[in-house]
């Protein structure tokens, strides 16, 4: 096999169909470009969860002076929080307590938001205003209401937050985003391979006569099929650059220079997440456009 | 070279079988002819010689194999030894006469200089020296026809099948094909044409086979189209 004259076939065979295959470069595109972003939206959502996962812990706020909280008729005292510590410490879904004090706390939103606008005449906030706090570390993340119902209603105890239910709506939304792009990537994916089967169809219908007579001077199996592979592996190349520069536009622009910028709270995926999402779309879409093509094209090279 | 043994051809779905019970030994450089009206069996007969069809039951051996064995991915390299020329001369329009020879041989595998010394080589055979520059659609039917010659003949087969090889020619050009047959079986190749035109086969006084509802009902060294008693 002349390599001359494959790498002239494929040219003509690219230039013969070439709406179809701009179509099939397109639609791979969008919906590798689809994919791409799932499986990105994936290992944000797993990095998110792996970093927030081991320090996600249940806080329980103790009673201050001029508490919101009509229960607490003052600052706590040491024996109430001590009763409260015990019985958090007895219960046997808690595995760690710490205790943070109000200069704790303080400190705490100082660094948080720029020690300056808290000192000087007048400051946004004092010690005073921050409550005294237990911060208690779950044994099985999952399970914290046993660990609220056994203190909720104790003296001195004002509320409990659970850091999940902060983070519950963000999970919630890379989920929906995730699979919102997966399921159009789906529909995306069935319309390219109806697409790549008619390419095919076509190509083979243009160059039956060759097809003819190579089978009939005896070109192998391999021979005949090879333009048509090569075919299909440009369309693919292409669709996959294309969806891999979108998604490192996407990278940049959008998580880079947007996202990371204003949310620094979260930890972002980076450039090994986005080695693995190109990855993926470069085995998936020659998957794409070969599987088929090997499939519609055996009967035209059947001998 | 060519040799059927009891071999029974049935198509799925007919009850008649097109070929039936055909015992037929072609020797090396023969020339034969398979004559016989529509449907007698000729095509099948050529077909079954291509490993196109398999026999339903018997053996066909080409050049000393039992093809009908053959696993698939060597029937190229069975259909490399045969030559095979259409009524309908199927060459390709986009392509120079030069390149519809060259095809042959670049699609398998064939160097470029075995293609520079062979293609005008067999140009020249078929009595198209300084043709090789155009297309087919400039040429004459007999000119067409003469490049499928060329191109069936250009890596020297052992074996030239020729179905109904003048049937869209008259017949002054149908002479002139004949002799090229005829040159290209003094090489020592074997032909094997199917056709219906009764002037060539009396005048080429060749072997004759001729098949009737899918039966040998003549074989005949040096026959006629018809029977001559």
């Amino acid at each position: 096999m002349h390599l001359r004259y494959v790498f002239s076939e494929l040219g003509q065979g690219l230039r013969r169909n070439l709406t179809m295959h701009i179509a099939v470069v397109l639609t791979l595109f969008v919906s590798l470009t689809l994919v791409g972003l799932g499986v990105l939206l994936n290992q944000q959502a797993d990095r998110a969860a792996a970093y927030w996962g081991s320090q996600l812990e249940v806080t329980v706020f103790l009673c201050r002076d001029g508490d919101d909280n009509p229960a607490c008729t003052g600052e706590v005292t040491d024996a109430e929080r001590d009763a409260v510590a015990a019985t958090l410490e007895d219960n046997p879904e808690v595995s760690g307590l710490r205790y943070e004090s109000s200069e704790e706390a303080f400190d705490k939103v100082k660094q948080l938001y720029g020690a300056e606008r808290f000192e000087g005449p007048n400051p946004a906030a004092t010690a005073d205003a921050l409550p005294q706090s237990l911060w208690v570390e779950l044994a099985d993340p999952q399970e914290f209401e046993g660990v609220r119902s056994a203190v909720v209603g104790l003296e001195g105890v004002s509320s409990i937050r659970d850091q999940r239910a902060v983070l519950e709506p963000i999970f919630t939304s890379i989920n929906a985003l995730q699979w919102g792009a997966i399921g159009i990537a789906s529909f995306l994916v069935l319309a390219a391979l109806m697409l790549v089967g008619n390419t095919i169809r076509l190509a083979a219908l243009a160059r039956r006569r060759e097809i003819g007579i190579m089978r009939l001077v005896g070109a192998s199996g391999l021979s005949i099929l090879l333009p048509f592979v090569l075919e299909a592996l440009v369309t693919a190349l292409i669709g996959v650059g294309l969806a891999a520069g979108a998604l490192a536009a996407f990278m940049w622009f959008g998580i880079a220079e947007q996202l990371s910028d204003s949310l620094r709270f979260m930890p972002w995926i980076g450039l090994s997440e986005y080695g693995v999402a190109v990855a993926c779309i470069a085995v998936l879409g020659p998957l794409l456009t070969v599987v088929p093509t090997l499939v519609l094209t055996r009967k035209y090279t059947r001998v | 070279m060519i040799r059927f043994e009891k071999v029974t051809k049935t198509y799925p779905g007919q009850g008649h079988p097109a070929l039936d019970d055909v015992t037929v030994d072609v020797e090396k450089g023969e020339f034969i002819f398979l004559v016989g009206t529509s449907g007698s069996g000729k095509s099948t007969f050529l077909r079954l010689v291509l490993r196109e069809a398999r026999p339903t039951s018997g053996r066909v051996y080409v050049a000393g194999k039992e093809i009908n064995r053959l696993a698939g991915w060597k029937v190229p390299g069975l259909r490399r030894r045969i030559g095979t020329v259409f009524q309908d001369f199927r060459l390709l329009p986009n392509k120079t006469v030069s390149e519809n020879v060259a095809f042959a041989l670049q699609v398998i595998g064939g160097s470029r200089s075995q293609i520079a010394e062979l293609v005008p080589e067999t140009l020249e055979l078929v009595g198209l020296d300084g043709k090789g520059d155009r297309f087919p659609d400039e040429l004459s039917g007999g000119e067409q026809q003469r490049v499928a010659i060329a191109r069936a003949f250009v890596n020297r087969p052992q074996i030239l099948i020729a179905d109904e090889p003048t049937g869209n020619l008259d017949p002054g050009t149908s002479v002139g094909i004949m002799k090229l047959l005829d040159r290209i079986n003094r090489t020592g190749t074997t032909v094997v044409m199917a056709t219906h035109d009764a002037g060539i086969v009396d005048q080429m006084r060749k072997r004759v086979v001729e098949l009737e509802g899918g039966v040998v009902v003549r074989d005949q060294a040096q026959g006629a189209y018809g029977f001559q008693s």
